[in-house]
């Protein structure tokens, strides 16, 4: 699954759309154009997910990102009537594109500095045995465990959708799961996230009703009377 | 020969940059907000990516998506407020420019 050449290409053709329409968002000078950029670069984003094998979190990303806060970023745009600046720089434009530059530049380099990021075939590795490893007391150990393993930055080890039926399925027995077709990506992110994270999950909906009410408290007209 | 885990990161900085570009340039607020919301997404990108590189078995480690999520559930949140916000905000002075915040300075 995802390991064809045409999915390598796929990817990079979006990363570089993606990238295009997030440079015409901060580019155009109407804000109508810049909430369409920021559509379709949400779009992308999206199929970059689908493309990471995280199906969920795309369907996620377009729903929330693309369909409910862009919408709203549409409706608050029309409703205040806002015009096209003529000069839309509040710092000189190249302070700006040095830090953002500078920024990219460190993420850059330290992405093509993990281990194994130059090849594209690379053993997978995992850092939960070096976790377990730093809690003894032995400092050479500790030293080396604070390493990303050898090729962590190579190719993202390859999804099993037989261990994932498993995994998702627990009464299943592995000759059904071998015949399984599909990824039960909803199901295992949502076995951890109502086991795992339920009291998070609880308290991020009051963290949502107090964003509603706060919106219809800040945006209500104030009577003078 | 799948695509590097480091590919994912850089995309995921350079859609960062480009967000924490358009937050320092842009004079208009709502832009502004735009880029701080594809900020948060690239954030999401590096995370589900991280959460593919960590996994063991073909499957990927769930605790990164479910992170990414809540990250969604609150920029949910926190748009809703800000443009509530950045309407109260018009309000007071008829504009949606962020140098004309400047009450406390003259």
């Amino acid at each position: 699954m995802f390991e064809s050449a045409i999915c390598q290409i796929i990817f990079y053709v979006f990363a570089a759309l993606a990238a295009l329409c997030a440079i015409g968002i901060v580019a155009f000078r109407n804000p109508v154009a810049s909430a369409m950029n920021m559509a379709l670069s949400f779009g992308f984003t999206a199929a970059i997910l689908f493309g990471m094998g995280a199906q969920f979190m795309g369907i996620v990303q377009l729903i929330v990102y693309a369909g409910a806060i862009l919408v709203l970023f549409l409706f608050v745009v029309m409703m205040l009537d806002v015009k096209a600046e003529e000069r839309f720089c509040k710092l000189p434009l190249f302070i700006g594109l040095v830090v953002a530059s500078v920024f990219a530049g460190i993420v850059t380099y330290v992405s093509l500095n993990l281990p194994g990021a130059g090849s594209f075939s690379c053993p997978m590795a995992t850092l939960c045995e070096n976790i377990d490893a730093l809690a003894v007391t032995d400092t050479p150990a500790a030293t080396a465990c604070v390493q990303a393993p050898a090729g962590y930055g190579g190719s993202l080890p390859a999804l099993d959708s037989t261990a994932a039926n498993l995994a998702a399925n627990p009464g299943m027995t592995p000759e059904c799961a071998a015949k399984a077709t599909g990824y039960p990506d909803v199901k295992l992110l949502g076995k951890t996230l109502f086991t795992q994270y339920n009291i998070a999950f609880v308290i991020l909906s009051f963290a949502l009703f107090a964003g509603t009410v706060g919106a219809v408290a800040l945006a209500r007209k104030i009577r003078k009377d | 020969m799948t695509i590097p885990l480091a590919h994912y990161l850089i995309f995921s900085g350079i859609l960062f940059s480009i967000g924490l570009a358009g937050v320092l340039i842009r004079k208009n607020i709502l832009v502004v907000f735009m880029c701080l919301e594809m900020m948060l997404s690239a954030a999401n990108i590096s995370l589900v990516a991280f959460s593919r590189a960590q996994g063991t078995d073909g499957i990927p480690v769930y605790d990164a998506q479910v992170l990414s999520l809540f990250i969604v559930a609150i920029a949910a949140a926190e748009v809703s407020i800000g443009l509530a916000l950045i309407v109260a905000m018009f309000r007071a002075t008829r504009s949606v420019d962020s140098t004309s915040l400047n009450t406390l300075k003259d």
